[in-house]
């Protein structure tokens, strides 16, 4: 119920360093394993690095830390108070990352075009020229391919070249028929060198030595990196790291109080407390690590999230304690759950008169083969004839339990949910069962004082 | 986004898995519902009493994986003194680095969050080939391993065939 509401990543969402291996840029794979945290082993968020020099995700190594204290990659004992930003890193991954599904596609597609060599050899006629311009969409050959591949590459590295020179040009020799003072930079004719080195040069380079360059240096380089790089101060920050707190040091009163102060849930058992207490830490500190904090909206989502698979919303392996606060909660639908439960109450009942009988008639047995038997087999007797109704009924114990409690105070409390008689009948179940446990051990009793 | 720490990494395990089987090792979840429950089929290695067997393995994840390490359980008989009878996988890679109930462990060989199934199951794969009779799930397995070789690997490999249903 809880868990649907749950939007899924499906598997083929998921992108890992291993989707490489099958591109001709396998070599890929180990590049972008680099960029992911051993811990999660996704692409780094807010990357960390301990004083032992690993790097992990913040809330990864901040988890890892909370729960043992020591690096999981080499043990050293670490401090969450030592983990430094790695800026550097979290700019290769954002640059990564932005880039991957386009060179992903690329390698895939160019795979594609090779594992179809000469299909059609008659397209070899084309000049390199045409098959350059189309290489962009589908190629032939392989080694029409390498051949088209290298002309793109020069025509790009010659696009390069000729954009570097042309810059430097701009900035260091306008074509404007001057030349500069070897001393003071300041730009002239050439006749008039000597006589301004003479007379007028001032000694040292003058910064405005040249007001027809373009300011490029200063806009358009840093522009091509500010985009995604440079990691801006952060922004003021007004999340204030929470301390680690020595549980055992608090009362149970005092953690409530603190859990409050955070605005986050109060409720449940001590243990959950602090669970709930050092996750929350662990997303806050985490958050302050960030470059880019988010909202404590979102990170009482985060928590949210925790709290329904992790924490005390969790389901559980026996689903005792998601029944429990199902069959708790006060919308609960007793008549529903009653008619969407009946056939296997019923199955129950059936299950525990089936046991009783055939524990009355084992006992019968017993007691007439009573003799000539050690206590030891007797025992395993009494608890052989149902091993696979058993396990039922304990499941169905463990079941039935807990809420079963629930149930009654809930009945008593509202006094609105009749469960008509449903929960009542595997009450009567449950205590079959417990008869018949008296039953198994009364039958111990009198199969001792046979042997006996 | 909204999914548990536990389900977002076991979904990128299974995909590395997928995309990059290591040798003779099958692993996934039972179902895409339930990420923390999986089974794995592991192939005996070669030159040993395991060799040509298919072991099918129930893998069950806590909640907080990767933080607490899963648990492994054969399903069928495996006869090894790693193994109990249970079918329960005893392996220092599966122990967290808390507890250490038989006080043989290094440390740096218990789990970690950096461990994953692939190394799991490929660390299972090397106990078929070498028991550590230091920690005997399964004594009688431990104690023909230890003085008997011949019986043990006769055994073992009567429980291959069987198991192949030859």
């Amino acid at each position: 119920m809880n868990n649907n509401s749950i939007s899924l990543e499906t598997f083929e969402d998921v992108a890992d360093s291993t989707d490489w291996l099958s591109t001709p840029l396998s070599g890929l794979a180990a590049v972008e394993a680099a960029l992911r945290c051993q811990v999660c082993k996704d692409f780094y968020k807010t990357p960390m690095l301990t004083s032992c020099n690993h790097t992990f995700c913040s809330i990864c190594i901040r988890r890892a830390l909370s729960n043992d204290g020591k690096c999981p990659l080499c043990r050293a004992s670490e401090q969450e108070m030592k983990l430094r930003s790695n800026w550097s890193m979290e700019e290769v991954v954002v640059a990564f990352t932005k880039t991957r599904s386009d060179v992903l596609l690329f390698a895939k597609t160019s795979q594609d075009t090779i594992a179809e060599p000469g299909k059609r050899k008659l397209g070899d006629t084309e000049d390199d020229d045409s098959a350059s311009q189309r290489s962009g969409k589908r190629l032939r050959s392989s080694t029409r391919l390498s051949k088209s591949r290298s002309i793109e590459m020069t025509s790009e590295m010659a696009r390069l070249e000729a954009d570097v020179p042309h810059q430097d040009s701009t900035d260091f020799e306008p074509d404007d028929g001057l030349v500069a003072c070897p001393i003071c930079l300041q730009r002239m004719k050439p006749l008039q060198v000597d006589r301004h080195l003479d007379t007028s040069c001032p000694g040292e380079p003058q910064p405005e030595r040249t007001p027809s360059k373009p300011s490029s240096r200063s806009t358009s380089i840093p522009n091509a990196f500010s985009s995604s790089s440079s990691p801006k101060k952060p922004p003021a920050r007004t999340f204030e790291r929470l301390p680690a707190v020595n549980y055992s040091m608090l009362k149970e009163p005092q953690l409530r109080k603190k859990l409050q102060e955070q605005g986050i849930s109060a409720a449940g058992s001590r243990q959950m407390l602090e669970k709930r207490h050092k996750e929350w830490t662990t997303i806050w500190n985490a958050n302050c690590d960030s470059q880019y904090p988010r909202r404590k909206g979102e990170l009482l989502h985060d928590l949210d999230v925790w709290e329904r698979t992790v924490g005390s919303r969790a389901p559980t392996n026996s689903r005792t304690i998601s029944l429990g606060a199902q069959i708790k909660d006060k919308d609960f639908d007793g008549a529903a759950w009653a008619a969407k439960h009946d056939s296997s109450f019923k199955d129950l009942i059936a299950n525990a008169r089936r046991n009783k009988v055939l524990m009355g008639r084992k006992s019968s047995e017993d007691e007439k083969k009573g003799v000539d038997r050690t206590h030891g087999s007797s025992k395993d007797k009494g608890d052989e004839p149902t091993p696979q109704p058993d396990s039922e009924m304990i499941a169905s114990l463990d079941h039935s339990e807990e809420p079963q409690e629930q149930v009654d105070s809930v009945t008593q409390a509202t006094g609105i949910i009749d469960l008509t008689g449903e929960i009542a009948s595997s009450n009567a179940s449950a205590g079959e069962l417990s008869d018949r446990e008296d039953g198994a051990v009364d039958l111990d009793a009198s199969s001792r004082t046979t042997t006996i | 986004m909204a999914q548990s720490t536990a389900h977002r990494r076991l979904l990128q395990e299974y995909k590395m898995l997928t995309n990059n089987p290591p040798d003779g090792i099958t692993a996934g979840p039972v179902s895409e519902d339930d990420m923390l429950h999986w089974e794995a089929l592991i192939q005996g290695p070669e030159g040993t009493p395991f060799e040509g067997g298919v072991f099918a393995a129930e893998l069950k994840f806590p909640k907080d994986y990767p933080l607490a390490p899963p648990k492994m359980t054969f399903l069928g008989e495996v006869f090894h003194p790693n193994v109990y009878q249970s079918g329960l996988v005893c392996i220092s890679i599966l122990h967290p680095p808390g507890d250490d109930p038989n006080h043989y462990e290094h440390a740096s060989e218990r789990w970690s969050p950096i461990q994953s199934v692939e190394k799991i199951l490929i660390s299972v794969m090397s106990m078929l080939a070498e028991p550590n009779d230091e920690s005997p799930a399964n004594v009688e397995a431990a104690k023909m391993w230890r003085e008997n070789r011949p019986e043990y690997e006769r055994k073992v490999r009567e429980s291959v065939r069987h198991m192949l249903g030859l």
